[in-house]
């Protein structure tokens, strides 16, 4: 092989990942872009309610972030620094608000803290008087919600980081005379900073996407997704568009000013180093005390999902102005169960959710392939197209499917995909792309490559390379990666109520029929399904990831 | 093909392994620069060179997990530098081993082998009892030592029977109360194998101990191959000079050569003799302990300053002494450096 | 192992879609008519069930979502239309429909929809709350200090019925004083009553049995099936008259099934099936050439009470749009300051 060959076999696989990241998360996008040219601009900018709903968009993510980091990352510091009874198992439940569905799960916050939910009613029950004590609305039930499920990001990401670091540094710090706080706020967060940024990044794009929270609780404060819905049902379509655009604007610009704080990767740690050993409470009383907080803990953040569980075992129209439901059953998951026609989604939900995973997990290794191994000239191009679906909200996303796979023109790479088995998988797969892309990317970064040339030089061909030797060491990044991947294509409710088909609806839109029907029982015990599958699926993927 | 119309015979006569004008340069700077060697069936070559010379790379070009920019690799008379890496036949036992970790022993030592089953469960028993580790094949990589490590790496390159086995930095990764027993072992090892062989290190005491040839590398370019007397003996340039062995480099002017000159001289090839008989004039700064002789370093009139390798109590520290030179290893002419 | 796990992943995705056709298949050979509709599981399940049982060799395959929503769906499907008919919305949707040329000939007049049911908008509240004689009989009883905060609207943007019933305001005030300003106000007045919008129907219904506010606006068909599963809810038509809404059917331009989707329209039309939506639907007849005898007595009485709203539907259709826009901007949010 001449070395012209050898590198141009590299670059021709480079460009050919470009095109096909750049035909699914650009090509749509630059659709509703130019669909949106047809709005009328002046009209847009000269309303004042469009730059309020852009404006709260705005800081609603932003709090959403600092929300989310107070809860998540002291959380992650207590249970990756001390031992106490039930450390472990409390530890696992903490994440558990990552599974809550979307929709229902909301509606379980409705139940729970609403002005007519247990706790409302608890406490008009104790101090007496007539009016509920508050009203879950406006911004600050958006924040309660989002700050709820969203703090999981950081606790997660301050965890991965911090069984990461390196004890010799802390000793190091304290060694030059560093103090507790000062050892934290000098060493330990300068190199939990990528974990940190990722977090925020996540968060805040989680946030700016956010649909359901808004729409319930908001009343009458918009932020844009809920605006563009308000427009398209007004039917001015060249509009939404325009709204559409204006988000993802605001989406990449926060994107990019995010990614520059992350900044270069020096603060990768340098040694291999071990983390710090855990503290072990050593005070009977101190022991006990920081159990029962731990658990206290637990049950708080857990209530939403045991809400979600009682609300599916009420049956309809029973419940009305008690504290407590009056009357518990298993109908609702009878009705669940008896009809194929309410099954039938739920399987939708898993084989569409397990294509896309594999699809982006394919995609994903052959990117970490091409970046970290081949070293091509285009990798930052395609490690960029691997992050920019997070930063275009779901509802975006959709628009920009629908309106692109709607009409036949092999010529500019269109294809009537909608109304097809293989526009929800689509639509899932480049949702999933960044999780498994930074997965992926990471586990190659920290792969040996001299275990591929070992490979080779005992006479592997690529595939028995990549079966035997590269898929298996990548193990605990696929787990990871596809166990995130698959969740959220589980998840999904804002672009799969667009793109739903008979053949294809999946459970979020069985839970949302179910609740336009007055079914919230049933509701809930589809969301409550969907939990379930979500938790074994993610607690697989940690197993795995071990 | 190149190869066409040559007498194959007489090539493989030359060299089981030919390497011939290899050349790689990243980014501009030459790693390799034109290097040839000829490595005759069932020689083990060593690569000798300070960090940075070319010699990795070298290995990596013939492993071919890099293509040449130019230049040629040859075995037995067959051009196979175009051949992928999984298609030469050439074992390789990597610095830090590279054993799959989530395969046990015996599947590391399985993973090249063509035949399945019974064959090549046989095999792998045979291969390991070769390098001493019957019985393993059910163990964890991680749970092996370094030394075990290493050999369970030169077991799996083996069991395949490749036609030539590369070596990179084997021993580095070994602690030193170790390397030399296991230095040992791995030449016993490829001995009985009987392989051709080429490896990699930095260090003079491995290479002049498991090469029958050493090729001294610097700057990517070849500086000489020879066995290990001739390049002590007769190195063929300064660097071999100075790289092998110890030497001290001293103004050729103090020993009757011309102006600018530098003469190379080995420590041993020098002694103390009485203040009559002339040579070089100095003051002893220091001593250092060899066994029943030391190396004393002396400061000349000029200002250099050299050792000599003398009994341990020939002269002491502060003495003033004048020191003979027997016999120059190597003159660099003028106006070199 | 991963290859394992690969391997078993790619099985148990093929077992799963086998499971989900599986399911599917219970339509094996069957002619699919695909229905977009808001009519809720027990309409549909009951009328799939019977048009099946009429035709054995078609299967009924309906998908419950909005009425906005089907029009919104209609639009990004129209290069690839994936359903034969739209059942039920208020018929300006239908309107709007027919303008972007997404409908064909449902009737053999060449009609592009067909009124199917008439749908009142109410006054509805919470009867275990407020006794029947002090529910407001009329719409500007709502208005009343005592409803103050006791008012749930269900988010108007969204819902046919609540602009129905904002277009009727806003059209008596054209009517009367020849502008829209009048209409403005009131709908101003009717914003500082109200508690909170609600963004779907059930959760309204949900919220005005749980209390959380006493009094809404809604429509007919809705309330009486809540009322029907024991909701302890109370309605009555405005005196002063209110909105009817048509609800409508419609045939999907390239629909695949286009006859057979006509042949269900007349169906749905035919005095047997409104008889049957009537009676255990909650349904209104669009029919008004159905025996009296043969009617439910909730029927007769909402036409003895009934006083239908004369309605410019054309104008609503064209300025409704713009109305809306003024509301959300201009009106919502605005009517306690």
């Amino acid at each position: 092989m001449s070395p012209g060959r050898w590198a141009g076999r590299g670059n021709a696989a480079a460009l050919l990942l470009v095109a096909a990241l750049v035909w699914l998360a650009v090509y749509p996008l630059l659709f509703v872009g130019s669909e949106a040219l047809r709005a009328d601009i002046a009209d847009f900018a000269a309303q004042r309610s469009e730059w309020s709903a852009l404006w709260a968009s705005l800081w609603i993510s932003a709090a959403s972030v600092a929300l989310a980091a107070a809860v998540g990352v002291p959380l992650a510091f207590v249970f990756e620094r001390y031992d106490f009874p039930g450390r472990r198992l409390l530890g696992s439940l903490v994440a558990l608000p990552a599974v809550m569905p979307p929709l229902v799960g909301v509606i379980a916050f409705l139940f729970l803290y609403g002005e007519s939910g247990f706790v409302a009613r608890t406490v008009r029950a104790v101090l007496g008087g007539e009016a509920s004590p508050w009203r879950l609305q406006g911004p600050a039930a958006i924040l309660l919600v989002h700050g709820y499920s969203m703090y999981v990001y950081f606790y997660l990401f301050t965890r991965a980081g911090l069984a990461k670091l390196d004890a010799s540094m802390l000793e190091a710090a304290a060694s030059l005379g560093a103090g507790g706080w000062a050892s934290v706020r000098r060493v330990t967060l300068p190199l939990l900073k990528p974990a940190l940024v990722g977090a925020a990044l996540l968060t805040f794009m989680t946030a700016l996407a956010s649909f359901s929270a808004p729409y319930v609780f908001g009343g009458g404060f918009r932020v844009m997704t809920t605006q563009i819905v308000a427009t398209k049902l007004n039917g001015d379509l060249p509009m939404a568009m325009l709204e559409t655009s204006a988000l993802t604007v605001v989406a990449l610009a926060g994107f990019a000013l995010i990614r520059r704080t992350e900044g270069s990767r020096l603060v990768v740690s340098v040694g291999k180093g071990t983390p710090p050993a855990l503290r072990v409470i050593a005070d009977p009383v101190a022991r006990r005390l920081a159990a029962l907080a731990g658990w206290l803990l637990a049950v708080v953040l857990l209530l939403p999902h045991a809400t979600l569980i009682l609300v599916s075992l009420v049956p309809a129209g029973t419940w009305t102005t008690e504290a407590i439901p009056p009357r518990l059953s298993l109908t609702n998951y009878g009705a669940l169960f008896s009809e194929a026609e309410r099954l039938r989604p739920l399987l939708n939900s898993l084989w569409m959710a397990v294509v896309a995973t594999l699809a982006a997990l394919a995609l994903a290794v052959a990117a970490g392939h091409l970046v970290v191994r081949r070293r091509v000239a285009l990798r930052p191009a395609i490690e960029a197209l691997l992050m920019l679906p997070w930063a275009v909200p779901g509802t975006v996303l959709a628009i920009a499917l629908a309106t692109l796979f709607s009409a036949r023109s092999p010529w500019t790479l269109r294809w009537v995909l909608v109304g097809t088995l293989a526009i929800l998988p689509v639509a899932y797969l480049i949702r999933s792309l960044p999780l498994t892309g930074r997965a992926l990317l990471a586990g190659y970064r920290q792969l040996d490559p001299a275990l591929e040339e070992a490979a080779q030089t005992l006479g592997a061909g690529r595939w028995k390379r990549m079966r035997r030797v590269t898929l298996p060491l990548l193990k605990p990044a696929l787990a990871a990666g596809g166990a995130l991947a698959f969740v959220t294509a589980l998840g999904d409710f804002v672009t799969s109520i667009l793109l739903y088909t008979y053949e294809t609806r999946p459970i979020s839109i069985e839970i949302l029929s179910s609740l336009r029907l007055g079914d919230v029982g049933v509701a809930a015990a589809c969301g409550g399904g969907r939990v379930l599958v979500s938790a074994v699926a993610l607690g697989v993927g940690a197993r795995a990831g071990r | 093909m190149s190869g066409e119309g040559r007498d194959v015979t007489a090539e493989a006569a030359r060299g089981y392994l030919r390497i011939e004008r290899l050349s790689k340069s990243y980014a501009g700077r030459r790693a390799v620069d034109a290097l040839s060697l000829d490595v005759p069936r069932g020689e083990i070559l060593a690569l000798l060179g300070p960090s940075g010379s070319g010699k990795t790379t070298t290995l990596r070009l013939l492993a071919g997990f890099e293509p040449p920019d130019a230049g040629r690799v040859l075995v037995e008379g067959e051009d196979v530098t175009a051949l992928a890496p999984a298609a030469r036949r050439f074992g390789m036992v990597f610095q830090h081993y590279a054993l799959f970790p989530h395969l046990d022993v015996g599947e590391n030592v399985a993973f090249g082998l063509a035949v399945k089953g019974a064959a090549a469960a046989r095999r792998v028993a045979d291969v390991l009892a070769m390098v001493d580790l019957a019985g393993f094949e059910r163990r964890r990589v991680s749970e092996l030592s370094g030394g075990q490590q290493q050999r369970v790496a030169l077991a799996r390159s083996l069991a395949p029977e490749p036609r030539v086995l590369l070596l990179d930095e084997p021993l580095s990764n070994l602690d030193p109360a170790l390397r030399e027993r296991t230095r040992r072992e791995l030449r016993d090892a490829i001995r009985r194998v009987g392989i051709t062989t080429v490896f990699v290190t930095h260090e003079q005491e491995e290479a002049f101990d498991l090469g029958d040839r050493v090729a001294v590398i610097d700057a990517g370019r070849l500086e000489q191959v020879g066995t290990p007397d001739e390049l002590y003996d007769r190195p063929a340039s300064a660097f071999v000079a100075t790289f092998v062995g110890r030497a001290n480099d001293l103004p050729g002017r103090l020993l009757g050569g011309p102006e600018g000159s530098r003469a190379i001289v080995r420590p041993e090839a020098m002694r103390f003799a009485g203040v009559e008989n002339g040579g070089l004039e100095g003051v002893v700064t220091a001593r250092r302990f060899v066994g029943g002789h030391a190396y004393f370093t002396v400061r000349g009139a000029g200002g250099e300053d050299f050792e000599v390798f003398a009994p341990h109590r020939a002269v002491g520290v502060g003495e003033r002494v004048r020191v003979a030179v027997e016999r120059v290893l190597y003159w660099v002419e003028g106006g070199a450096g | 192992m991963a290859a394992c796990a690969v391997g078993w992943l790619l099985r148990a995705t093929a077992t799963l879609q086998l499971c989900a056709l599986l399911l599917a298949a219970c339509s094996d050979g069957r002619t699919p008519l695909v229905i977009y509709s808001p009519h809720g599981r027990d309409l549909l399940t009951q009328f799939e069930r019977r048009f099946e049982a009429a035709h054995p060799d078609v299967d009924v395959r309906w998908l419950d979502m909005g009425s906005q929503e089907v029009l919104e769906r209609l639009r990004s499907e129209r290069a690839n239309p994936q359903a034969d008919l739209w059942f039920g919305g208020p018929h300006t949707l239908f309107m709007r429909a027919a303008r972007d040329s997404l409908l064909e000939a449902t009737d053999p007049s060449g009609a592009l929809f067909v009124s199917v049911y008439r749908t009142p908008a109410v006054i509805a509240y919470n009867a275990a709350a407020v006794p029947a004689a002090e529910a407001p009989r009329d719409w500007d009883d709502v208005l009343a200090p005592r409803w103050r905060g006791r008012v749930l609207i269900r988010d108007p943007m969204a819902s046919g019925t609540m602009r129905s019933i904002f277009g009727m305001i806003v059209g008596r005030s054209i009517r009367t004083t020849g502008d829209t300003a009048a209409g403005f106000a009131w709908l101003r007045r009717l914003d500082g009553q109200t508690k909170e919008y609600v963004f779907n129907p059930a959760l309204l219904t949900e919220k005005l049995v749980r209390q959380e506010g006493t009094v809404t606006l809604w429509e007919l068909a809705d309330l009486l099936t809540t009322m029907h599963k024991g909701r302890p809810l109370g309605f009555l038509f405005p005196a002063s008259g209110t909105p009817v809404i048509d609800d409508a059917i419609a045939v999907v331009r390239g629909a695949g099934h286009a006859d057979l989707a006509r042949r269900f329209a007349a169906w749905v039309v035919s005095p047997e099936l409104q008889l049957l939506a009537a009676r255990e639907q909650f349904r209104l007849p669009a029919r008004t050439d159905l025996p009296p005898e043969s009617l439910p007595a909730w029927v007769r009485e909402v036409e003895a009470t009934l006083r239908p709203e004369p309605m410019d539907w054309e104008l609503l259709e064209a300025r409704g749009a713009e109305w809306m826009i003024y509301w959300d901007r201009q009106v919502r949010g605005t009517g306690r300051r």
